[in-house]
Parts: C-alpha cells; structure tokens; sequence
C-alpha cells in the first residue's frame, strides 16, 4: 500500500490519541487503531504484546505515583515513595494514558505493516539517501536473522542443548552475529555488483494513487481535520475532581473518529482484497 | 568474433590468505558463448567470476596482478559499479543479494543504481521479469519466495541492467531437479536467442555439460582443462571424473571408450535394462504414523506414515517445499505434531541442512563435547568419547582449529561428528550435499554409508536424485506434505518415473558403480 494514505490516516490517529482530553475522543481513536490493525497482514502479535502490555503497565502504576484526586476508593499501608491512596482520577487519568498509549502504537504497527516498506524507504531516501538504504538493509536482514536464530536454535536442541535456560541460549548469540556479518558482507556484495554507489541514482515514478488508496487518502485527510479542529476545544479535567466526558462537542468528535474510522478500516480491506 | 571478457596472466591472492586463489589465469570468452565453469570447491571459480566484475580486488581487497578486461572495461581502472553496467553476476546464495521487499522494486533497484531514465524503469522491469520468467511474481514480497523463485528473481534483476555478459555462481545448488531443469532452461534461452555471453559455474553438470560451447575446468586457482564438452569429457575422465555428468562418470568407471554427456547419448550406447526388485524392506526401528504438522498457515505434513530401519539408509526425496524435513525434525523429536504418532528408540540425532549452525564453540573438539555436556556425561567418558569421535570423522589434528575455519568438507563433517557423538540409534540427515562439489559428495555417500553398517537408522532428505541413487537402501517420497511412496527399494530411482535418478533414466541403475558393473557386464558378455 502506498505510505501517503495509510501515514495520513495513522498520523492522525496519533495525533488524536495524543492531543485530544476528552475519555470519548480518546477511546475511539484507540478503537480505530485496533481495527486498522486487525485488518492489516500478520504478523501482528508482538506490536499486540508490546502495546498492551506497556498499556497495562502504565494503568497499574499511575494511580501509585499520582498524588491527585478527592475520590478515593481504596488506601493502602503506608509505603515510603509511593503513594496509597488509590482515587477514583488517578485510575481514570491511568486509563485515558494508557488508552493513548494503545492508541499510538497500534496505529504505528498498523502503518508499519500496512505500507509499502520499499516506497517509504523511497520517499526517506530523498531527505536521507544513506540512512534509507541502510534503513531498507536492517528491514530485509531482520527476517533472515530471526531465521538463522531459528536454524542455530533448532541444531543445538538437536544436540540436547535445554534453550529455556539463560547461559546456553546466550551461548548463541555469537555464531548468531557471526552469520549475520556474513550475510550482510555478501548483501555489500551483491550491491556493488548491482551498481550501487556508482554514480547519481534515479527513482521508479509512484504513478497515481489507485481509486481506493484515492478514497482512502480521503478519509484520512477527514480523520485528520476532525483530531485538527477538536484539539483545542477538547479539554477534560480530571483532576481535582472527573469532568462530565459525555458533552454534546465530546460525543460529536468521537463520533466523527468513528464513523471516519470505519470506513477508513473497510477501505483497507478492500484495497488489501483487491492487491 | 569479439572478446567479451579477457584475463591475461591474472594473479590473486585474497588479504591474509596463504597460497593464491587464482594464480596464473589466462581466458578469453568471445560473445555470445556459453561457457560452463567447473571445479572442487575453493579451486577459485567464484573468485574468477569475481575478478571479472571487478569485485576482486575492489570489494575484496588482496593482491591482483594481470589484467581483466570485461566487456571493453579494464577492471584496474574501473570500479564493480562502472563494469555492472555491462556484465551481472548473479551470486549462489539467491537470498543474500535481495535488497528490497518487493520483487518489481528489487530488479528496480539496479537500474535505479544505474540512474536509468525514470520513465523507463517500469518498463524495463516488466520486460525483464517476463524474460526470466518471473513476471507473475512481480507484486510478491522477496522474503516469500521458495529459492527457485528467488533465483528467478536475481536473474531479473541482473537482466533489467541490460547487461551483454552475465555470470552465474552455482545458480541451481539450492533448487530441486525440476527447478534447476527450468533454469538451466531459462539460461539457454538467453543464450541462444539472446545472444547473451554466459558463465555458469556449476557443480550439477548433467543438464548442461553437453549445452556448453566450452567447458573449463579450474584446480588451485588455475585452469587446467579449456575445450569443447567432448574433449573436455575425455581430458577430465583421468585426472577428475567426479566433475562429469553421472552417465559419463558410469562409461569412464566402466573403461569403456564412450564419453556419452546426456541420457540420449547413453542409452543409445547401451541396452538399458530394467531396474532390480531390490528385496523385501525391513521392519522401521522409528515410525510415523499419520502424523500431520502445520507452520502458520502452510500444512507441512498430512497424515504422513513412513519410518527408518536399522542398519539401513533411507533417503526421503521431493521437490522442495515437499515437507521433507519438518518430517525429519518431527521424525528427530525436535518439532512436536499437531496429530499422529512417533514412535522409536529414545536417542535420535538430526543435522541441520547448513553446518554453521553447528558451529557455536571455539573449537572443533568443544563443539564436539556441546552434546555431551548437555547430556551431562562427566568429564573423563566425555574426552574419551570426543577423541574417538574426532578420529572416527578424521578430525583429530583439527580438534584445535576454530570451526569458521574449516573447509566446506571439514564444517559439514564436524556437523555430523557434533550429533553423532551421542551415539543416536536413528540419525536424519538434511540435504548432506547442498552446495557441495562431486568428490565431497562421494565423501558423505561413504560417510552415511558407514553410519548404517555400525548400526544406526540413517534418514537422508534430499533433493539430489544422483545422490539418493548412490546412497539409500530405501526410498520415501514426498509432494505437498504427502508420503507418496515409504520406504520402497532403492532401485525405484533406477526406474522411469518422477523420481528417477539421471543413471537410471539413462541406464537403469542407480550408481555409477551399479552402472559400471552393468556396462562392464555388457562388454564381457560381448567377448563371450
């Protein structure tokens, strides 16, 4: 897929994930994220671990560190440095950071996954041409390394090797550096032989944007004016004490991210039907 | 006719290495010529295809005396880059030289390097996929392809530079028979309608000795045989007949004065005779029994039933792809199946198709004893054991050196030597003889062949047909996770059919000791 449609439309996801207050807006944001990723192509369940865990993470461990709110619902013993008074604010202020969190990395993975990793490196390589073919180099050796590791992995089992255990499976992490700077040795290689570095380089023309990336490009430049227009307005207060979220503005905004967020998702689909 | 590469008196050596790899070379290859380049492995040939590109001593380094002239460009004073634009060498390992994700945007990449017009790069990629027959794959991610797709695609892309000359560094070392068939047949094409000079450096010489316009040989570095493929037949059949076609390895075992290159030739020489019965299959020490076996989406094995008898050698053969070695895996303990059952004696060993994986220690004699400490044998047994182990596989004066710095030969030895020093009543062995020359392969036929007479259930997956043929006892066969045939009498590859090996298609044996025996046989029963 193209990486200007599918960027425009998880950049606003970010953005709105990261500028909007309200609860609402902020829910539906990381909604549409986890929609866009669920219809992007797998693998997808380390970006999932990742995501939720650090999500979780920051959930269980704001209402220690913030000393707000005038509802608590729960005081524990006294601990030096943290604090016990667990209130009603901090887990909702712990909810809506970790609903940002979510929502962020989510709509990164979904891009990561999603566009054309050569056509990103492509448009990188304008400002950067050095960083992007370097860039494009780690994205193609991470696979074969994550196979060789399998490969070192499976011949040690085959000799009784026990990898659940920390001193024989760090035991292979030489020979895995060892294959790895061969390998990208012969990628050098195979590159200089293919004429790179000889001279200025030219790039294959993108051509037009196909008519669903078109209507994709679309919602998302919608997406994006919505979180554009809602961010300054879209102010909740959640400490001293919760605002209202369900304010007419609020439930407008998040509405909107829906919707625009729906059929931003089937276009993805149908794009991904179609490739 | 014109030159289109030339080397005069080319001397090599690469940075801290002790002798030169190439030493001496003189060649002249005229357009539109298709040279096959032969040798054992570390005789030079890649550094040959090297030195023409330029990448020696460029990329490489060394010392470089003589003169390489490719293409009208003197590589002394051109760079790899500048001679790209006239000559492309695609490399052996077709994984290591893809660049991009996409297949269209990796033979984009060349041209791009090239600084070819933006307006006709797409159409140069499309014109060069079709004519290496890729153009199907055009849209695919690079990290999906099988390896004969992923060749299909480095030829492309080396082709869409435009370039008159391309060079090929074993390009079907990782493919099955029909892959290989269709390459080789790819190559052909470019060189006989395209009048596109061509080096192949191989080390499968059936299918395409008799096609070369000339046929060199190299050995330490220089070229020790440089004639049309007949002649060349006749001056290699003395001093290395390994680096011949089977066929003509069986005539030249056999002393008969034929030098026959293909099947055709062969069979018109002979009167072919009909594969043996081969005798009744022992009872298997290890089963499988209907065993299915997923990765993500792909069934790699379904219903799979088949096993291994002691003191046998069970080659399983397919096209890659075919679920030959997560049976071995499976069969070996080390990927657990989604249903079905194993069944066989508790220590089995499994050797991974690429013996650097099997080489994780400082030395030769620690990465024997990796097992041995992992199985907890104390110290005293240990050392006795590796000792034995070493001399067993001829690696005693070695038990020093570091495994990175063993041969080919040496490495895929210490990788058998790693497992068997557990002493495995069953032992699988994964495609023995990936990327290895013809006198190594006749090394690990006796290796294996000693494994099963101690006793052990020897499993040899493999896609080399020839060397199934000099090996197995028994054949298992497999396509799309299927067990198509278990455990049939070797002889099956003597017969006409889909698995049949090049001496049984041309002569009805397996080996090319069976062959000579049988041509010897012929010549006797004539003097009679």
């Amino acid at each position: 897929m193209r990486p200007l449609p599918v960027g425009l439309l998880c950049a606003a996801l970010v953005c709105g994930s990261v500028l909007l207050d309200n609860p609402l807006s902020i829910a539906a944001c990381a909604l549409v994220a986890t929609g866009l990723l669920a219809a992007s192509p797998p693998p997808r369940g380390a970006y999932v671990w990742f995501a939720v865990g650090s999500a979780l993470l920051v959930f269980l461990v704001n209402p220690f560190v913030g000393v707000q709110g005038l509802t608590p619902i729960w005081t524990g013993p006294h601990i030096p440095v943290l604090d016990t008074e667990i209130t009603q604010e901090e887990l909702a202020f712990g909810a809506a950071a970790a609903m940002r969190l979510l929502g962020s990395s989510f709509a990164i993975a979904a891009f990561v996954r999603l566009a054309d990793g050569d056509r990103v490196l492509a448009a990188v390589a304008r400002v950067a041409p050095r960083s992007a073919m370097i860039a494009a180099l780690a994205s193609r050796l991470l696979p074969t390394l994550e196979r060789d590791a399998a490969g070192l992995a499976l011949a040690a089992r085959a000799r009784a090797a026990r990898l659940d255990r920390r001193r024989p499976a760090a035991a292979l992490a030489a020979p895995l550096i060892g294959l790895s700077l061969e390998r990208s040795l012969s990628l050098a290689e195979a590159m200089e032989a293919r004429g790179y570095g000889s001279g200025p380089r030219t790039r294959t023309p993108g051509g037009r944007l196909p008519g669903w990336e078109r209507t994709l490009l679309v919602l998302a430049a919608a997406l994006a004016a919505v979180v554009a227009v809602a961010a300054p307005s879209d102010d909740y207060r959640y400490y001293d004490l919760l605002d209202d979220p369900f304010t007419p503005a609020a439930i407008a905004t998040a509405g909107a991210i829906l919707v625009l967020g729906a059929a931003a998702i089937v276009t993805v689909r149908q794009i991904r039907r179609r490739a | 006719m014109t030159a289109a590469l030339q080397m005069s008196d080319v001397r090599y050596r690469y940075p801290d290495a002790e002798r030169p790899a190439l030493d001496g070379v003189d060649l002249e290859v005229a357009e539109g010529e298709l040279i096959l380049l032969l040798g054992e492995s570390g005789c030079g040939k890649s550094t040959l295809l090297r030195a023409l590109l330029g990448l020696v001593p460029h990329f490489h380094g060394g010392e470089l005396s003589g003169r390489v002239v490719s293409e009208g460009l003197d590589t002394r004073e051109h760079r790899p880059g500048a001679v790209a634009r006239r000559v492309g060498l695609v490399f052996q390992d077709p994984e290591s030289q893809l660049v991009m994700r996409r297949v269209d945007h990796e033979v984009a990449f060349g041209l791009e390097n090239l600084g070819c017009p933006a307006g006709e790069i797409a159409a140069r990629t499309e014109h060069a996929l079709l004519a290496a027959g890729a153009a199907h794959l055009a849209g695919r991610e690079t990290g999906t392809l099988s390896g004969g797709e992923q060749q299909r695609v480095a030829i492309a892309s080396v082709l869409a530079m435009g370039q008159r000359t391309l060079l090929l560094d074993e390009p079907t070392s990782q493919l099955d028979p029909a892959a290989a068939e269709e390459l080789l047949g790819l190559v052909r094409r470019l060189n006989r309608d395209r009048g596109i000079t061509v080096i192949v450096a191989e080390h499968r010489t059936a299918r395409i000795f008799e096609e070369a316009d000339r046929v060199i040989a190299m050995e330490a570095g220089r070229i020790t045989v440089d004639a049309p493929p007949e002649q060349a037949a006749e001056l290699l059949a003395g001093p290395a007949p390994w680096l011949l076609p089977p066929v003509t390895q069986a005539f030249v075992a056999a002393h008969r004065p034929e030098r026959p290159l293909t099947v055709r030739e062969a069979r018109r020489l002979t009167s072919r005779r009909a594969p043996g019965g081969g005798g009744a299959v022992p009872a298997p020490v290890l089963r499988l029994e209907d065993v299915d076996r997923s990765h993500g989406d792909v069934q790699a094995l379904r219903r799979a039933t088949t096993g291994v008898a002691a003191a046998r050698v069970t080659a399983v053969v397919g096209a890659n792809g075919a679920g030959k070695t997560t049976l071995a895996q499976v069969a070996t303990g080390l990927v657990q199946p989604d249903a079905g059952r194993v069944t066989g004696p508790p220590v089995r060993g499994y050797v991974s198709q690429n013996p650097a994986h099997h080489a994780i220690r400082q030395s030769v004699a620690d990465e024997v004893a990796y097992a041995l400490e992992n199985l907890g044998v104390p110290a005293d047994a240990r050392g006795r054991r590796v000792t034995e182990e070493l001399e067993r596989f001829g690696l005693a004066e070695l038990a020093d050196r570091h495994p990175a710095d063993l041969s080919s030969g040496e490495r895929q030895r210490l990788a058998v030597a790693s497992v068997t020093v557990m002493r495995p009543e069953v032992l699988f062995l994964d495609e023995p003889t990936r990327g290895i020359d013809g006198l190594r392969k006749l090394a690990v036929a006796e290796l294996v062949r000693s494994l099963a007479a101690k006793g052990c259930a020897v499993g040899v997956v493999t896609h080399d047909l020839d060397f199934a043929g000099e090996v197995a006892d028994d054949v298992t066969t497999m396509a799309r996770g299927m067990v198509l045939a278990d455990r049939q009498p070797a002889s099956q590859l003597a017969a006409d059919g889909l698995f049949a090996c090049q001496l049984g298609l041309a002569l009805g044996c397996r080996s090319v000791a069976e062959a000579a025996a049988m041509l010897r046989g012929e010549v006797e029963a004539f003097h009679v």
